[in-house]
């Protein structure tokens, strides 16, 4: 930096200290030294070691069941993911209702598993299945990168212990896979000791922005929603802006002044993204801190001009998840020749679709086989799942018609409009993708239009 | 077609949907395309539709990987392999 930067080059040179080539270096002949002989692959095993551990320690989170099911669910589970491997490597030599359809064999085999689990007799084997099955929603998707790294004809060599450190990541996640699979992580892998420090340094400074998030959603939670579980709360010493959190308020339309109400809908939509950023940025930093340097999971969402834009930014591994395995393979097989709704049928298909498959099969009520419960938590996500294809379909035309051209006029005021646009329409549908059952998709309707004074 | 010619008609496409103000001539053929900001990510959709009809790649049977259209060369390896 010269000495006479101004304020503005000195705070970007800071925020973005992980370029800094002076940092950089110093990192390079300090730090990679220490930990030198952790050269990439030595760097996978010691992840696909944790990844065991991580098995076991995940099934217990999510199993109810006594621990002898989760120390045997474990190994079977990791042979199930062999199982996969297997199919993956010898794709070209199956049925070819597997080969042609690798994807639609995975989730048979997870349909097996639930019927399976549903059908059990009461007593061990039953316990066994309930260790199991929860764990499916995590692994179904992180198979499926492997089967198409498998279709890519890349698995050749491999073995299976060479694919445990993404299919149960150490490095955390939900039953998105941060990170993708094998494919995207070994393209972006440092292989050299500086692009390893760098993805390094890209990492701590990730894993800060996480905190400093964090604490902004702290400070959120007691001066603006006097949350009684937030340290801050007391610190504060009482002082909140009090404003009622949108879940408490949709099932009371006309509880509170229409202007808190609007303010109360921006802020969830300001407290989701956040909350969302601060967890994912500690999950991508530490995968950083391996080497591997990983897109941001949430990176300037409420900067975004369009919708889909914004839905490229806001959850990227999970939008990863649906353009990988419902938009593309639609897009590239349905109405080739008519342009406008090849994109709005690969769009319904993924943020339709596929979006309302992953939340369904993942709920508790539908691994335990109660429609009914499913249906009541489901239902709202509908409508939600629905308006969210119709923006997204509609962005993405408008993109395309623009694409090549100037960019939109209107300067800073103009950008401004569009970034509110963007916030009210993903604010608004919000409504019918908040958790929970209570209240149903009439109630949320009828807060929706108490919104507009109806 | 050489590689050569292929590439000539790839950047002469990449022209018409690449964002204004960065010149397709000055990207390295490992150069991301939605990394270095030339075009973004919708825009491989109508690289795929080119891909279509220009060299008649079938992806519905090859499969779509997001990774062979991350750049110039990686396209020009794709239609290589596809059209030989």
């Amino acid at each position: 930096m010269s000495r006479g930067a101004g304020p503005g080059t000195r705070l970007r040179a800071l925020v973005q200290f992980h370029e800094d080539p002076a940092l950089l270096s110093w990192w390079t002949a300090r730090v990679a030294p220490v930990v030198g002989w952790l050269d990439a692959p030595r760097r996978r095993r010691l992840l696909s070691l944790a990844a065991l551990a991580f098995a076991v320690e995940r099934m217990d989170d999510r199993s109810d069941g006594p621990a002898w099911a989760v120390w045997l669910g474990a190994p079977i589970l990791v042979g199930l993911c062999w199982g996969v491997w297997r199919v993956a490597l010898e794709l070209r030599r199956m049925p070819l209702a597997v080969r042609s359809r690798p994807q639609l064999f995975l989730h048979a085999v997870l349909a097996l598993g639930l019927v399976a689990f549903w059908t059990a007799p009461a007593g061990a084997p039953r316990q066994l299945l309930a260790a199991i099955v929860p764990m499916l929603p995590f692994v179904i998707w992180r198979l499926g990168y492997l089967l198409k790294t498998g279709q890519r004809g890349k698995l050749a060599g491999t073995k299976l212990a060479d694919h445990l450190f993404y299919l149960f990541p150490a490095w955390g996640g939900t039953n998105t896979p941060y990170g993708k699979g094998f494919d995207y992580l070994t393209g972006i892998e440092a292989r050299t000791a500086e692009a390893f420090a760098r993805s390094q340094l890209a990492g701590v400074r990730l894993i800060l922005l996480g905190l400093v998030w964090r604490g902004v959603v702290e400070m959120m939670a007691a001066a603006v929603y006097a949350d009684p579980k937030s340290p801050l709360t007391r610190v504060l010493g009482g002082w909140t802006l009090g404003v009622p959190r949108l879940p408490d308020l949709v099932p009371h339309p006309g509880s509170a002044p229409l202007g808190v109400v609007w303010f109360s809908l921006y802020l969830e939509l300001v407290w989701v993204t956040l909350r969302l950023a601060m967890k994912g940025h500690v999950i991508i930093g530490v995968l950083r801190l391996f080497g591997f340097n990983a897109f941001r999971n949430t990176y300037k969402p409420l900067l975004a001009e369009s919708v889909v834009e914004f839905w490229n930014r806001y959850y990227y591994y999970f939008k990863e998840v649906l353009a990988e395995f419902f938009f593309f393979p639609t897009f590239v097989r349905r109405f080739r020749h008519h342009p406008r709704l090849r994109i709005a049928a690969a769009t319904f298909a993924a943020a339709f679709a596929g979006n309302m498959y992953y939340h369904t099969i993942e709920q508790p009520a539908f691994l335990s086989r109660s429609l009914a419960g499913t249906w009541a938590v489901m239902h709202s996500r509908l409508l939600y799942c629905f308006l969210l294809a119709c923006g997204i379909t509609i962005s993405m035309l408008r993109e395309q018609r623009r694409r090549g051209m100037d960019a939109p006029a209107g300067g800073a005021a103009g950008r401004l409009r569009r970034i509110a646009g963007v916030w009210t329409f993903f604010a608004l549908i919000h409504v019918w993708a908040l958790p929970g059952r209570d209240p149903d998709i009439f109630g949320r309707t009828r807060f929706f239009l108490s919104l507009f004074g109806w | 077609m050489t590689r050569a010619e292929r590439a000539t008609a790839l950047r002469a496409f990449l022209r018409t949907i690449q964002k204004p103000g960065l010149p397709v001539e000055g990207l390295g053929e490992d150069e991301g395309l939605v990394t270095s900001g030339l075009i973004d990510s919708l825009a491989i959709l109508e690289i795929v539709t080119w891909l279509e009809e220009r060299f008649g790649i079938d992806f519905a049977t090859l499969g779509l990987d997001p990774g062979e259209l991350r750049s110039i060369g990686s396209i020009l390896d794709l239609i290589g392999r596809e059209t030989s």
